[in-house]
């Protein structure tokens, strides 16, 4: 299968990486660049206790993950087209036997709607714990500069003017976007509209050269992790903007769970 | 300037659980953009070769390799060869940096002689190192420390005896433990998962991989 795909009025490429699952890079919409490149780095996975003393904290243990790359990818990236866009999977599998098993979607609509997801089975060591997948989105809409970024909140659309943390409240617009990257040159955008109930959040970061993209959530032995760790102060306002959005998914019995934002480019 | 950057953020760990520690990104007073007059400038998509984003042959992953191998700056990293390396993948960058529209690989090692991650870019059309970040990152495992994990847990005596039957290595997975008094706080650790495959794990071992030593031993169903 060529790792080029031209339908329903998009233009994308992929790539299977070591360490960030099936990556998109150079996309098009209707001609248009959208995103330098589409990735989802890492998915880490906490544990909490399952029995829940006063005294006791809840997690005992840090975090574990494995990267979802060539070495867990079970089986062929497939691609299927259905009606109005088209898609591509695949399957990984942490660990033989897997406790851990996802499989990553990327979907493209003729509409300009883009669904980067990843759906989680679990089963995980028990039932408390929480997936955090991480997706990294360089949008990069008519080029890479000349980008603002905006938050809803308080009933309204505000600029966001720094690098930093945009949780989602349960505050949306009327189409329940909650984050927007627009380009100033030409007005045209994309918006993104958070999974209900997944908890999601947004880190805003400016980009840089030598912030290439982690190989690990943790940058030190007791420093911050990532993304949180790349966010300063910086001014984000007419920059070159990267965003890194971040599920929160607790396992219940309601799995398997696809977590993971609707985009939607509009010019 | 990135780990300039850095070093001004405080620590935290990820999970919403810890949210009052992130910096919550500050908000311009100006007017939403979309809502405002924007500007008719249009802005030139970049041109760019997709080829430069292809996987890497063998040829050029060894190339990368050796070439940072024979770097001066890692000389005495090469020398006493207690290194793993973690990936080797393509990198394109955008203008204006200088490697724009050149072959780069991205080589992520971890160094264990001197607890460091080495992190560099390699110009493949000229055979030089282009960048070299040094510092206390902790990239994910590599393959071969991620054998080594489950080696260490197998050998150890407290595993072979918590241990069912038919239980065997399930993964090993890249952990680091929230509470500074454990050594996987501060050590490059994994965690290896014991169980019966398509069943749920039992056992989980957490190994120090510096020191190649089992440091927690503990019942699936209490991590």
């Amino acid at each position: 299968m060529s790792n080029s795909i031209e339908h329903a009025d998009w233009k994308i490429h992929w790539k299977v990486t070591e360490s960030s699952g099936l990556i998109i890079y150079l996309a098009s919409y209707k001609n248009r660049r959208v995103m330098w490149e589409g990735s989802l780095p890492y998915v880490t996975v906490d544990h909490q206790r399952q029995v829940l003393s006063i005294d006791e904290e809840s997690e005992v243990h840090g975090p574990f993950w494995a990267p979802l790359g060539v070495r867990n990818l079970v089986g062929a990236i497939r691609r299927s087209d259905f009606r109005g866009g088209f898609e591509l999977a695949a399957d990984f599998c942490v660990g033989q036997g897997g406790p851990f098993r996802y499989t990553q979607l990327w979907r493209f609509h003729k509409d300009g709607r883009m669904a980067p997801w990843l759906v989680i089975h679990g089963p995980g060591l028990h039932d408390s714990h929480t997936y955090h997948p991480h997706w990294r989105f360089d949008f990069d809409i008519d080029g890479a500069a000349d980008d603002a970024l905006e938050h809803f909140e308080g009933g309204r659309w505000t600029r966001v003017a720094e690098e930093g943390w945009l949780p989602y409240t349960g505050e949306s617009a009327d189409n329940a976007t909650v984050w927007r990257q627009i380009d100033f040159g030409t007005g045209a955008e994309v918006a993104i509209r958070p999974h209900h109930w997944e908890d999601a959040e947004l880190f805003a970061i400016k980009y840089h050269d030598r912030e290439w993209p982690p190989y690990s959530p943790r940058s030190g032995s007791a420093g911050q992790t990532f993304p949180a760790g790349y966010t300063g102060d910086e001014s984000i306002d007419g920059e070159d903007v990267c965003l890194w959005y971040v599920a929160h998914v607790h396992h219940d019995a309601a799995f398997p769970f696809t977590a993971g934002p609707w985009i939607r480019c509009a010019f | 300037m990135a780990r300039d950057k850095r070093a001004r953020k405080t620590a935290s760990r990820p999970g919403k659980i810890q949210a009052a520690g992130r910096k919550p990104a500050s908000k311009a007073t100006q007017p939403a953009a979309r809502s405002a007059r924007v500007r008719t400038r249009p802005t030139a998509s970049l041109t760019v070769d997709p080829a430069l984003f292809d996987p890497l042959t063998e040829g050029e992953r060894a190339d990368a390799l050796r070439v940072l191998t024979e770097d001066r700056r890692l000389a005495s990293m090469a020398k006493v060869a207690r290194y793993r390396v973690v990936a080797i993948e393509p990198l394109v960058l955008k203008p204006p940096n200088e490697l724009f529209g050149r072959r780069v690989a991205r080589v992520v090692a971890y160094d264990y002689a001197a607890d460091r991650c080495v992190d560099a870019l390699v110009d493949l059309d000229n055979g030089v190192v282009a960048a070299l970040q040094i510092d206390d990152k902790q990239p994910m495992l590599g393959r071969d420390e991620e054998a080594l994990a489950v080696a260490v847990a197998l050998a150890d005596e407290r595993v072979k005896r918590e241990l069912g039957l038919s239980d065997e290595p399930l993964a090993a997975l890249h952990y680091w433990s929230r509470r500074d008094v454990e050594r996987a706080s501060s050590q490059r650790s994994a965690a290896v998962l014991f169980g019966q495959a398509g069943a749920r794990p039992t056992l989980v071992a957490v190994v120090d991989l510096a020191d190649s030593q089992v440091t927690e031993v503990v019942p699936a169903e209490q991590w």
